[in-house]
């Protein structure tokens, strides 16, 4: 599958600022809301690597219209990528005001230096060093510029044309590979979710475990739609199951043993080249499912979810056309 | 001591002991010894890294959550703080006649009610500003909110809305997207048409790429209308300050959208809001624009107090956006190598009563329709059709999931057809590093064929085969 990293065609920015402490450590103010996928953690990462300092050192805040800068929304995918370069240019600027005062504090010029190991060291001469919170500390009280810095990132686009669509509607998109194996029970139409494997793309993965947790998170919602969820309306549009007991949706039963790859991967366009992973890991599930069982018990599914029922009247039926073209 | 003095002495609790000696079984309510918090924060050493991308750091708030510290908006309280409840419609498509809220008014403990005609701009969405925050002429679908109470506790609001008597005047309906397609079917928002958005993208000659197909397969595919089931349901708290600046802590993905959103229906500047994005139990993609907030403040600038909304699970299913469902027919020409030659998509996405987020959805669908191959004749169509059913928007995938069981399925058919691998037949046609998409977009960091072998390979596909 493939799958598109931004908002389709229109402006979608996001802004982040980068303070760094006079002991070296940072804060990262970001408008993106965490909602359970780690993205705070991976911005944090972000920000560590471009300043030379670890992800422990990094505080987040984020979320607050009144103190955080202006972002799009964690949607479409987009937090690691678009956030994502807004944080590590902020990171960058940040980061340039404190070479030009370990510049002369080493007697070099700003662009022979190099942050990491929380130090500003000297490129290709790394004894030659300074101490990231003794810059931060002379660069603030005896430089009077305090390290910040602040930028915003919008992926470049070309608009659709109206009639043939053609056009450059996102700036990136990652690819994925979804197998599934299943045991289909031909008297009941029970489908017994075996094993799934997932090699996702996601340029580079700056946290691979969030990685994984995505895939097996995205995973589960695939399960769900291809075997089980469906939101029921009676003649007269009023809902049938809006609750958690008739709405079937996986339990931790249903889910089979994942196996997780990263693909290889580099964006240049990205952060550290890195793209996203929320979304596509949905995405091949429900097809991966349906193959299998059309590799299992030779039927193919047209509508989703397949429940019992469907599956068990497929069989019944291809085996009726069996008969009729034996006996014919 | 006698043998029954004995037992009592030994069964007697001594209080300013029995607390400190784990051996003594109390038959006293359960007291949890305090435990002071670490002074250390123990930090896994992946945090500790300076080489920091690459590293799997957990998170931060995976402590917090672990031992149930994180505050979620349903774990907020302020002084004097009202709970709203909403009533819903539980009719698909009527007219509403009138609202009568004075009973709902007179239970004691109810403090604000509030109907659609009080809202200053009753008109909000991310692209076609279609939906009322409360009807107050027409309802378009069951799970509509009609009008909104804030009470002192949860079970009067309840009480309260269910006192609230709305006359309606049944419209008719329509249920199936396909159908509202027709000129002649019931228009959902009249008079303008149920379709009401429209993508193509066309890309060389389909009916040449059909002519020279040794093989063409036309399928239709159907998926089902999803609901995100999150966590955490739709929650918020609005609160004013004498200054007249309205603060909303809410679950929303995206506070800027909000605040211009709140800014709109309010008739109110930006620089008076303040919304603030709480963690979030889970979005995927239902909680990116506002449902009940406006509600909300207004509530809360008419009782003089903040106000806290939290959706019901039901509510959720009925009244928060969901997963389209889409109708999609495929017709594909291949040769008798496996090579796709021409491939022409129709979508019809069923919209539900407001668009919401589909015309993004429309676009990534349809783009995304012929799948990651190169196909030199493309034509996609989609449509968007509003019916009378829950409102469809945003979720994990926008239309991807959909058209990728659609596209997917239809390759394995053709793989059997022609006697093929599943796995050659992809390999054959996926795109590479420098392929044209079907809008002409040169692409770059391309890995398909990467993926394919590497979870071919990770399965033992070719041993599964045997």
């Amino acid at each position: 599958m493939w799958y598109p990293i931004g908002f389709t065609v229109a402006a979608n920015p996001s802004s982040a600022t980068v303070r760094v402490n006079e002991d070296g450590t940072a804060v990262l103010l970001t408008g993106t809301v965490e909602t359970g996928q780690g993205s705070l953690t991976v911005l944090a990462q972000i920000a560590a690597e471009a300043l030379g300092i670890a992800t422990d050192d990094v505080h987040v805040v984020s979320a607050d219209t009144d103190t955080t800068p202006m972002d799009t929304g964690a949607i479409a995918s987009r937090t690691t990528y678009v956030t994502g370069n807004a944080v590590a240019l902020a990171a960058e600027a940040a980061r340039d005001i404190l070479f030009d005062t370990a510049a002369q504090m080493l007697g070099v010029k700003a662009s022979q230096l190099e942050a990491k190991d929380r130090k500003i060291h000297v490129k290709g001469f790394p004894q030659h060093a300074v101490a990231i919170g003794d810059v931060a500390q002379r660069s603030q009280f005896v430089l009077g510029q305090p390290s910040i810095g602040s930028a915003s990132w919008n992926p470049p686009t070309v608009a659709m044309d109206p009639e043939t669509g053609q056009g450059k509607p996102f700036s990136t998109y990652v690819y994925a590979t979804q197998i599934a194996e299943v045991d289909v029970d031909d008297e009941t139409g029970e489908v017994d979710l075996l094993r799934i494997t997932a090699a996702h793309d996601c340029g580079t993965a700056i946290n691979p475990m969030l990685v994984e947790g995505q895939v097996e998170g995205g995973i589960s919602m695939g399960v769900g739609m291809a075997l089980q969820e469906e939101m029921l309306f009676r003649d007269d549009g009023t809902h049938v199951n809006p609750n958690l007991t008739n709405y079937i949706m996986p339990t931790s039963l249903d889910m089979p043993e994942i196996d997780v790859d990263i693909v290889q991967g580099f964006d240049p366009t990205g952060p550290f080249g890195a793209k996203g992973v929320g979304e596509p890991t949905a995405v091949p599930t429900a097809a991966a499912i349906m193959n299998a069982i059309h590799d299992a018990v030779g039927i193919r599914i047209t509508s989703l979810p397949a429940t019992a029922e469907k599956i068990l009247m497929a069989i019944k039926a291809s085996r009726e056309q069996e008969q009729k073209r034996l006996s014919a | 001591m006698s043998d029954e003095e004995k037992v009592l002495e030994r069964e007697k609790v001594h209080l300013d002991t029995a607390l400190r000696d784990p051996e003594i079984d109390l038959r006293l309510p359960a007291v949890v010894p305090r435990e002071p918090y670490p002074i250390e924060t123990l930090v896994p050493e992946a945090r500790q890294q300076t080489r920091a991308v690459g590293q799997r750091a957990t998170r931060q708030d995976g402590r917090l959550h672990g031992l149930g510290q994180t505050k979620y908006i349903d774990d907020m309280s302020f002084p004097g703080m009202l709970y709203a409840r909403i009533k819903r419609a539980g009719i698909a498509s009527a007219r509403i006649k009138s609202i009568d809220t004075s009973a709902a008014e007179a239970i004691p403990g109810v403090m604000a009610v509030l109907t659609g005609d009080e809202i200053p701009v009753n008109s909000f969405g991310p692209s076609l500003q279609d939906q009322p925050v409360l009807c107050a002429e027409q309802v378009f679908h069951a799970g509509d909110g009609v009008a909104a109470v804030a009470a002192i506790t949860e079970q009067i609001a309840e009480e309260a809305i269910d006192k609230i008597v709305v006359e309606y005047e049944p419209l008719p309906a329509i249920f199936d997207p396909v159908e509202a397609m027709n000129e002649d079917a019931h228009k959902v928002h009249a008079p303008g048409s149920n379709i009401y958005a429209t993508k193509a993208i066309r890309k060389g000659d389909v009916d040449k790429g059909f002519a020279e197909s040794d093989h063409i397969f036309e399928d239709r595919f159907t998926t089902q209308m999803i609901e995100h089931v999150s966590l955490e349901p739709h929650a918020a708290i609005a609160d004013w300050d004498a200054n007249g600046r309205v603060t909303i802590w809410a679950t929303i993905g995206r506070i800027t959208l909000a605040r211009a959103d709140i800014a709109r229906t309010l008739s109110m500047p930006m620089s008076r809001i303040r919304i603030i994005g709480t963690v979030v139990g889970g979005n995927f993609g239902g909680k990116n624009e506002i449902t009940q907030e406006p509600a909300l403040a207004l509530l809360s600038k008419k009782a003089g107090r903040p106000v806290k909304g939290v959706y019901t699970r039901g509510e959720e299913f009925t009244s928060t956006t969901t997963r389209h469902p889409i109708v999609m027919d495929y017709k594909t020409g291949v040769s008798n190598e496996g090579k796709i030659l021409a491939r022409k998509v129709r979508l019809v996405l069923d919209g539900g009563a407001y668009c919401s987020w589909s015309e993004t959805t429309l676009g990534k669908a349809c783009i995304l329709s012929p799948g990651p191959y190169n196909i030199d004749n493309v034509v996609a169509e989609a449509f968007v059709v509003y019916t009378n059913k829950t409102m469809t928007g945003a979720m994990r995938g926008f239309g991807a999931p959909q058209v990728c069981f659609a596209y997917e399925s239809q390759m394995d058919d053709i793989a059997t057809k022609l006697g093929m691998n599943p796995l050659d037949i992809r390999l054959l046609n996926a795109f590479h590093e420098g392929s044209s998409s079907p809008t002409g977009q040169v692409l770059h960091s391309v890995v398909v064929k990467e993926s394919l072998e590497t979870a071919s390979a990770r399965f033992r596909w070719q041993e599964a085969l045997t």
